[in-house]
């Protein structure tokens, strides 16, 4: 808070009594008051007017100055009524009231926000456990069954399957508790079910596979890890190409980390549309040329990869293939042997 | 044969597992009266418990932990809870294996086989598959027919247990694959041809000849 601002705020206001003074000048001189009275009469008026001011000006420098401040520092904004005080003049108390008073009511609005999307979230895992269980029986009365359309109701079952398995980690990824466990586990266990969850796909489009070259343990959530690793395949599988198509994952050791690579030679992606992959709802031209496409299967793996902290990388040249790097950290601290 | 209880109050899928879990060659059975479950188990004791965990009366928690308190019987906590907490749960429960639904059939039969051959302890002892005087060892990978032995490959040897568990029933190519893919075992479809014709070559050489017919368009059949 600058005086001269201050000041300049204060102008009409000096005016005004400029101007009543004039008048009373005027009055005085017709009167013919002497000059020294006059002078005398200008100290009384305009003296403690200027001092008062002043007065008013260092009171709400010190509190607005203070609010300033501790605004710049605050990491969460609308907490500042939460750490000012109180200020000590009439205005200032108003302010600070209405402040507090919307604070408050933020505050609720957010709860009930807050609320109603774990309420939600608590609904969707509910729904999915109960969902598990009409598919498991139905599982079962297809492998139980006879005839030619098993192969293909047990083919839409794992597609629905795999739907559900996208809305439980979608709601699970925008949660702020991290629900996870994290443990040791052979990479190679996650990329087979991977591959064997997908394996009808890999038979019919006639997609060979090798994961000759996966080795390795890694110290994350083995769950998650698997439903990043089936959503890159599935990619994998839907944008392949008709012939000769094949898929190989690999695993390389660097210093402090381990990667893991899904290389396919399918259709690729567009050059301008690579580094939106991620993106939620993006669907890019392969979308529109191919259809069925949500944009939310790679949107989730990036969720997922930074709320456990793994990186994720694509890379694709059009119609050569596309390579993802699934990068997990390693060092002394996420050793726990 | 061993005897499993299932533990389900799901009618339909009681019913299919039975159905299925039968058709593997095991005897399957699942009590209704639900208050009185450890009691049965208890009685029964059969080889191995497949216990869900929403259940009427009482949870599987529950009757997995009063079951381990006094009898060994093996159990497989299988459920639609998947949260880590629910398997750390089982496990602390003392039950031997947990799988949630929906499970793949293949992965809940090797893990059953394995649940009971780890409490047999009879891994040892080797699993054999006979049909018509043909031995499949399925632990070391060899076949035998009238005394002549011969090895198998990894592949020959998915191929003719997945014969042997359909025989006298045609398997198709697809079917096949599938099976070979279950386990992990990535074969394209001339790979696959060529190992049939190997395996059929390898049983002609113990003296099993003509044991695998080619159905055209169909299939393949264990005679």
């Amino acid at each position: 808070m600058k005086i001269k601002d201050y000041f300049a705020s204060k102008v009409p206001y000096l005016i005004m009594n400029l101007i009543i003074y004039t008048l009373t000048l005027v009055i005085m001189s017709i009167a013919k008051t002497p000059s020294i009275i006059m002078f005398i009469i200008f100290l009384i008026w305009f003296c403690p007017l200027i001092i008062y001011i002043i007065i008013d000006f260092f009171a709400k420098k010190k509190f607005y100055d203070d609010i300033i401040g501790i605004l710049d520092k605050l990491d969460k904004k609308y907490l500042l009524p939460e750490v000012i005080k109180s200020p000590n003049y009439y205005e200032g108390k108003i302010l600070y009231e209405v402040l507090s008073d919307c604070n408050r009511n933020m505050h609720e609005h957010v709860n009930f926000y807050k609320h109603l999307q774990s309420e939600y979230r608590e609904y969707i895992e509910t729904w999915v456990h109960e969902i598990k269980t009409p598919i498991s029986s139905s599982k079962l009365i297809i492998e139980n069954s006879e005839g030619k359309e098993k192969n293909a109701l047990g083919d839409e079952i794992r597609k629905i399957e795999d739907y559900i398995n996208q809305a439980l980690y979608y709601s699970r990824s925008t949660d702020v508790s991290n629900d996870y466990i994290v443990r040791e586990f052979e990479i190679k266990e996650a990329v087979k079910e991977a591959i064997r969850n997908n394996r009808r796909d890999f038979i019919n489009k006639k997609i060979s596979v090798d994961i000759d070259r996966v080795s390795g343990t890694v110290i994350t959530d083995i769950k998650w890890i698997k439903f990043i690793i089936n959503q890159i395949i599935i990619n994998s599988i839907k944008y392949s190409r008709s012939k000769n198509a094949m898929i190989r994952v690999s695993t390389t050791l660097g210093k402090d980390n381990l990667i893991l690579a899904i290389e396919d030679n399918g259709i690729g992606i567009p050059q301008s549309d690579v580094n939106r992959v991620f993106d939620k709802g993006f669907t890019g031209e392969n979308g529109r040329k191919y259809g069925k496409s949500t944009g939310i299967g790679l949107y989730l793996c990036k969720k997922l990869s930074d709320k456990l902290g793994i990186g994720i990388h694509l890379s694709s040249v059009e119609g050569e293939g596309t390579r993802v790097n699934i990068i997990f950290p390693i060092s002394d601290f996420t050793n726990i042997r | 044969m061993s005897k499993i209880m299932i533990v389900e109050d799901n009618e339909n899928i009681k019913k299919e597992l039975i159905e299925f879990l039968t058709r593997y060659g095991y005897d399957a059975y699942a009590p209704n009266d639900y208050e009185n479950i450890v009691k049965i188990a208890l009685e029964d004791e059969p080889n191995l418990i497949l216990l869900d965990i929403n259940l009427p009366y009482y949870d599987g928690y529950y009757i997995c932990r009063e079951i381990r308190k006094e009898k060994d019987i093996p159990i497989i906590i299988v459920t639609s809870r998947d949260s880590e907490m629910d398997e750390i749960m089982s496990m602390n429960l003392g039950a031997d294996d947990f799988i949630t639904k929906p499970y793949n059939t293949q992965i809940l039969l090797a893990r059953i086989a394995a649940v009971l051959r780890r409490v047999t302890g009879n891994n040892s002892i080797h699993e054999i598959v006979e049909h018509k005087g043909l031995k499949l060892n399925v632990t070391n990978g060899s076949v035998s027919f009238n005394g002549n032995n011969i090895d198998l490959t990894k592949n020959e040897l998915k191929i003719l247990l997945c014969l042997l568990k359909n025989k006298g029933g045609i398997v198709s190519r697809e079917d096949l694959m599938d099976y070979l893919w279950n386990s992990d075992l990535y074969v394209d479809d001339n790979t696959l041809s060529v190992n049939v014709t190997r395996l059929r070559k390898k049983l002609c050489e113990i003296g099993f000849s003509d044991g695998i017919e080619t159905k055209r368009g169909l299939g393949y059949i264990l005679l």
